[in-house]
């Protein structure tokens, strides 16, 4: 451009020449002074046309066109800066936000995992419900991986996991951490190699050794490289470290941190170290070979090898290893992503119209150079640079924006979703941020081209100013509808989120105190376990302060529950395939402690271990689906034998009797999750033979009902389990309260990200409808003026404008109130929240009334200008 | 016609070097039809023989002492002049022929 420009400053000078020298020619031909330069500059002619020329001569006039919109179109942006600002503002919010969901989902579901051809790595697993001690819903006996392994051609390598939390000591003391049981040949199925050391190998199978990942190496080894050798403690037992993971390697189903693997060594009766039977089963298929032949294979193995009708019949899956790690994350993300579209949409039509809006303004402007032989397409040219421009800078504005956004959620997030500590913005995401950004501009500037088209070129060009476009209220109302369906999403998300802090949990949380308690040795013989635990509960029980107290397998929000899930007979009802419901073993004090409701019958009494008969307590759910119309007082429970099932597959053989009927309550730690049926069994009386006692030296979690303040009552409860029980590990000790602020919090991410698309929308259909009102409001300045003039009073003429407002937020809402029921719709699928949650408020009227507030604002300065006019 | 004006310069700078007015005048004295739309129509044509690389140009002091800028020919010019006006030539030759029998007859 600077070359250009210097050429023509010379041809300038050389044409100024040739023209004194003609100049002085006529003086000395005896013409005087002034007539001699006119002629001179009359026998050269057009000199601008000539420059002109010269210059088409050189050629890149359409990179210096362009650099010279560019230009122009940074003045005359820099001369609106209020406009600017606002443009710029919009598609910042627009572009980031879209961006911010590209580089979430392309660094969590798009981008590989970083493991040799991660596309070979499946999971298999089996969708039917589990049964006894499982280490998931998924899991597969080690006998069935087994089989797998050796008689399928498909695979590469098959392998199993168990992830469970254990205390593991190492010469700095206890502490508990996740601990993974892996079975021979995991690390090559994943294809992973040690950092330090070596790793489990098929042979190290019985030997205690352990591999420890890179956090842990760090933390608790000091990283040293003597560490390799030494031995840590878990379960009583010293494992001694061969190997270090490299650092960012994250097992399935965890996000990394201080791991400990270990090798599954099975006893005779196949359970390994920890009472597992079964566990998560990871493959890596030969290459060549399909997903559908590989799962094919491995039926038909398993039909064959099945050891229990059963397991026969259990039905296999396979997915990638990929959905395994982040499958659950796809729906959320996915529709966040379309959310973000949704509003880069929103901004696209705000852009639009604040762009139709100036363009009026620019009429006279666009007039003269068309006037002057600016074409429509060079008119057109200068319109896309200059929003393109725009939109450019509101990408990179953008880009920074989600590079902020990105940042905190890797922050916030990196230890709670799988993969969100990869969390980055990777340049393919800036490249389509780019794009997008080019597009948006060239989309923007359709309306505002067409507008300037009808205006420059044909008949009306003349009289057209105070004529109305349509298209600014079209818009407006697109985008209202626009917002409609992403408030109701975000007011969906918010919704559920409230309800959740709100449900119905079923027990009483306040002044619920929980403790966990580990054996150090799981090998620990069950019976003492539950001597040394009973003893402790009656000693909590006993503690000043504390009002009652009792065990449960499973407390809502733990992360240490045990789910039995079991096939029931009910006395008086034929067996159906399915009829199962889980079984939850409390103590006596269970009702008084938890705050549950008992609806019929009684709860647990002191006396009833004495009794013969097994008592059980069941929730509305067993009712609903067992005693439908019985009462359910005094009706026999049976676990239900299978042909073929021998006494030892049974937990008990002894009949149960239903003593009371107690309210649903809120199992696990999902605050969404549906009621299931629920049996509730005295501890006290589980029949000793029972494999079930082997619960007690896994864990006994403890509820502690108080009204002294919970670090008091943590307090006195440590002091007794260290006084009494020595050998228990805590593993966790904290207020009810806060646990199931942590689980909310867990789903805190896709609600705020969902809740700020909204706000983002609702604040951009805001200056959407401000603008094109303020548009609208100067085009029929005469109009107002005229009516004002003609006696209309100012409230009148602001009504007209309200009530433009109006015709456009109802335009908008008519496509848009139905359409809001899409993300409902989607959400029920992704299983976001149950269906309980779905009454959607009727928050849009509201929001609207926001934009009425915005609405009066410019009329009544035009009003005022008007009357002033 | 088209080339004529070209043909004209570069003929005109086959005499030496020469800034535009004297180009335009030498020109000017040569055909009056060529420059009708006035000496800046001359200027258009220097770039683009300057862009073919025909001409050179370099500054240097008019006769009566202005800053001025030279027009010169290159070899290639020289070339094409030659190439051209042997064209010309041939063209105007093959007119004569073509005109000459009318000639003929009306004599």
């Amino acid at each position: 451009m600077f070359v250009w420009q210097n050429r023509r400053k010379q041809l300038l000078q050389e044409i100024e020449t040739h023209l004194e020298i003609e100049t002085q020619r006529n003086i000395e031909a005896g013409m005087p002074p002034e007539q001699a330069r006119r002629t001179a500059k009359k026998k050269f002619g057009n000199a601008l046309l000539a420059v002109e020329q010269s210059r088409r001569v050189w050629g890149g006039l359409w990179l210096e066109n362009l650099l010279r919109d560019v230009r122009y179109a940074a003045r005359s942006l820099g001369a609106v800066p209020g406009y600017t600002t606002t443009l710029v503002c919009t598609l910042m919010l627009g572009l980031g936000c879209v961006t911010a969901m590209l580089a979430i989902v392309q660094s969590v579901l798009l981008r590989p995992v970083d493991l040799p051809h991660p596309e070979r790595l499946v999971q298999i697993y089996t969708e039917d419900a589990p049964q006894g001690f499982s280490a998931g819903p998924h899991a597969l006996s080690y006998e069935t991986i087994d089989a797998l392994r050796r008689n399928t051609n498909s695979f590469a390598g098959v392998s199993g996991y168990n992830l469970m939390m254990r205390p593991v000591e190492t010469a700095d003391g206890a502490r508990v951490g996740p601990l993974m049981e892996v079975m021979p040949g995991f690390f090559q199925t994943l294809g992973v190699s040690p950092k330090l050391g070596h790793l489990i190998s098929p042979e190290d199978a019985r030997i205690p050794v352990a591999v420890v990942s890179d956090e842990f190496w760090r933390d608790r080894l000091h990283g040293s490289p003597k560490a390799l050798g030494k031995a840590i403690t878990i379960s009583g037992k010293l494992w001694t470290v061969i190997g270090v993971l490299p650092r960012g390697f994250h097992p399935p189903q965890t996000t990394g941190g201080p791991i400990v693997y270990l090798p599954v060594s099975l006893d005779r009766s196949g359970q390994d170290e920890f009472q597992n039977e079964s566990a998560a089963v990871i493959g890596r298929l030969k290459s060549g070979i399909s997903m559908q032949q590989a799962l094919a294979d491995s039926q038909s193995v398993l039909a064959h090898a099945g050891r229990t009708d059963a397991e026969k019949h259990r039905h296999l899956v396979m997915r990638s290893y990929s959905d395994l790690v982040t499958g659950d994350m796809r729906m959320p993300l996915g529709a966040l992503l379309g959310a973000a579209f949704v509003l880069l949409l929103i901004a696209c039509a705000n852009a639009a119209n604040l762009q139709i809006g100036r363009t009026a303004s620019r009429m006279p402007e666009m007039r003269i150079r068309s006037a002057l032989g600016a074409g429509f397409p060079r008119l057109m040219q200068q319109l896309v640079i200059e929003n393109i421009l725009v939109s450019l800078l509101g990408a990179a504005l953008g880009c920074g924006l989600s590079y902020a956004a990105v940042a905190v959620v890797r922050h916030a997030y990196a230890n709670k979703y799988p993969r969100f500590d990869e969390l980055s913005i990777h340049p393919l995401v800036l490249a389509a941020a780019g794009i997008l950004a080019v597009g948006v501009g060239v989309v923007a500037s359709v309306a505002p081209a067409l507008s300037i088209r009808l205006h420059t070129i044909g008949r009306f060009a003349a009289r057209t100013a105070t004529r109305r476009s349509r298209l600014p209220g079209l818009l407006v109302a697109a985008q209202v509808a626009l917002t409609c369906v992403l408030l109701a999403t975000s007011g969906l998300f918010v919704r559920t989120l409230r309800s959740l802090e709100t449900v119905k949990l079923g027990f009483d949380p306040q002044g619920v105190t929980t403790l966990v308690l580990m054996p150090e040795n799981q090998q620990q013989d069950p019976q003492l376990s539950r001597e040394i635990e009973t003893r402790l509960l009656h000693r909590f029980e006993n503690l000043p302060g504390i009002q009652s107290v009792t065990m449960q397998t499973e407390i809502p929000f733990s992360d240490y529950n045990v789910a039995l899930y079991g096939t029931t007979d009910v006395a008086g009802r034929p067996y159906h395939q399915g009829d199962s419901a889980y079984y939850s073993f409390v103590s006596t004090n269970f009702i008084k402690t938890s705050g549950i409701h008992l609806l019929g019958g009684r709860g647990f009494q002191p006396g009833d271990e004495a009794s013969g008969a097994i008592v059980a307590l069941v929730n509305e759910a067993f009712v609903k689906k067992f005693l439908g119309g019985r009462n359910p007082l005094g009706v026999s429970l049976g676990f239900h034998t299978d042909p073929g099932d021998t006494a030892a597959d049974l937990p008990f053989r002894q009949p149960m009797t239903v003593a009371g009927v107690v309210q649903n309550e809120l199992q696990g730690g999902d605050l969404g999750a549906p009621y299931e049926p629920m049996v509730y069994l005295d501890y006290l009386q589980l029949p000793k033979s029972s494999f079930l006692s082997a619960v007690f030296s896994m864990s006994a979690q403890y509820a502690a009902r108080s009204a002294l303040p919970p670090a008091t009552v943590a307090a006195e409860l440590r002091a007794v389990v260290k006084e009494q029980a020595p050998t228990m590990v805590e593993m966790s000790l904290a207020p009810m309260k806060e646990r199931i602020a942590q689980s909310l919090s867990q789903r805190r991410l896709a609600l705020r990200l969902a809740a700020g698309f909204g706000m983002v929308a609702l604040i951009l259909s805001a200056v959407g409808i401000y603008g094109v009102l303020a548009y609208s409001v100067a085009l029929r300045r005469r109009e107002i003026g005229i009516r004002m003039a003609l006696g209309s009073s100012r409230e009148r003429a602001a009504g007209l404008v309200i009530g433009q407002a109006g015709t456009m937020v109802l335009l908008g809402l008519v496509p848009g109130l139905p359409g809001r029921g899409l993300p409902v719709m989607q959400c029920d699928r992704s299983c976001m929240e149950s269906r309980r949650w779905m009454r959607l408020p009727l928050l849009l009227p509201a929001a609207y009334c926001c934009l009425y507030v915005v609405s009066p604002r410019p009329s009544q300065r035009y009003v005022r200008l008007g009357s002033t006019h | 016609m088209q080339g004529t004006l070209d043909l004209l310069i570069l003929q005109t700078l086959a005499a030496g070097r020469a800034h535009g007015h004297a180009i335009a005048c030498s020109i000017e004295r040569r055909s009056d039809e060529v420059l009708q739309v006035g000496h800046g129509s001359l200027y258009p044509a220097l770039q683009r023989l300057l862009k073919l690389g025909l001409i050179a140009a370099e500054d240097g002091i008019s006769e009566n002492n202005r800053k001025a800028r030279f027009y010169g020919l290159t070899a290639k010019g020289r070339k094409k002049l030659l190439a051209e006006a042997s064209k010309w030539q041939r063209f105007s030759e093959a007119m004569a022929r073509i005109l000459a029998p009318v000639v003929e007859e009306s004599s």
